[in-house]
């Protein structure tokens, strides 16, 4: 007999409900907000540059067409820290040689 | 002409729920990584669509912040993943309820 994926799965039945239930209730609660009319952004504004001014926390130097903002400039030197982290750590587990794989 | 910001959420609120289900039900550990990642991402739709609400850019650069902490973590995740099936020889998460050493 052939497995095909059924939609009425008895294990994923009740995930599925709670899945449900919660995207009603925030629905619900998001629809009945009242939000004003999004602000926007000025049809001249340089986007992506204040992204970048704000990540090298430059926006004093970055002129009239920018769109307000905050400086990053340490939370983006932090990222860098916690991404080589990430890198050498997912190397040690993988490398065999190094203590956090198996025990062979 | 702007999309209301309600429309930004109802989409969020439905990525996260789809993440959630994943996250409840799924037990390939890979697509449990992919679950956690469409909840991440609904929180980033979040941040986008505020920053365009407020007209200020803080949100997005912020949400990039969220992109790079979801990097790191596919990382780590990955790697323990191939943990996980150099030990079980599987990667199924259920097998993995007792840590053996």
């Amino acid at each position: 007999m052939t497995t095909r994926p059924r939609l009425r799965d008895p294990k994923t039945f009740v995930p599925g409900i709670v899945a449900v239930a919660l995207f009603a209730v925030m629905a619900a609660v998001f629809v009945g907000t009242n939000f004003d009319v999004a602000t926007g952004f000025a049809a001249d504004a340089n986007i992506t540059a204040t992204i970048g001014y704000a990540l090298m926390g430059l926006l004093d130097v970055s002129g009239e067409t920018a769109v307000e903002s905050e400086g990053f400039l340490a939370a983006f030197e932090i990222i860098d820290v916690v991404l080589v982290a990430a890198l050498v750590g997912s190397v040690m587990l993988a490398d065999r040689e190094l203590l956090g794989g198996d025990d062979e | 002409m702007a999309v209301p910001v309600e429309y930004y959420l109802v989409l969020s609120a439905a990525v996260f729920c789809t993440g959630l289900f994943g996250v409840l039900t799924r037990e390939n550990a890979l697509m449990f990584l992919i679950s956690v990642e469409l909840m991440l991402n609904a929180a980033n739709i979040n941040f986008v669509a505020f920053s365009h609400y407020y007209g200020n850019l803080t949100g997005q650069v912020f949400s990039l912040f969220t992109m790079a902490l979801a990097a790191a973590e596919v990382a780590v995740g990955l790697g323990i993943i191939l943990v996980l099936y150099r030990n079980f020889d599987d990667i199924d998460v259920r097998k993995a309820t007792t840590m053996r050493w």
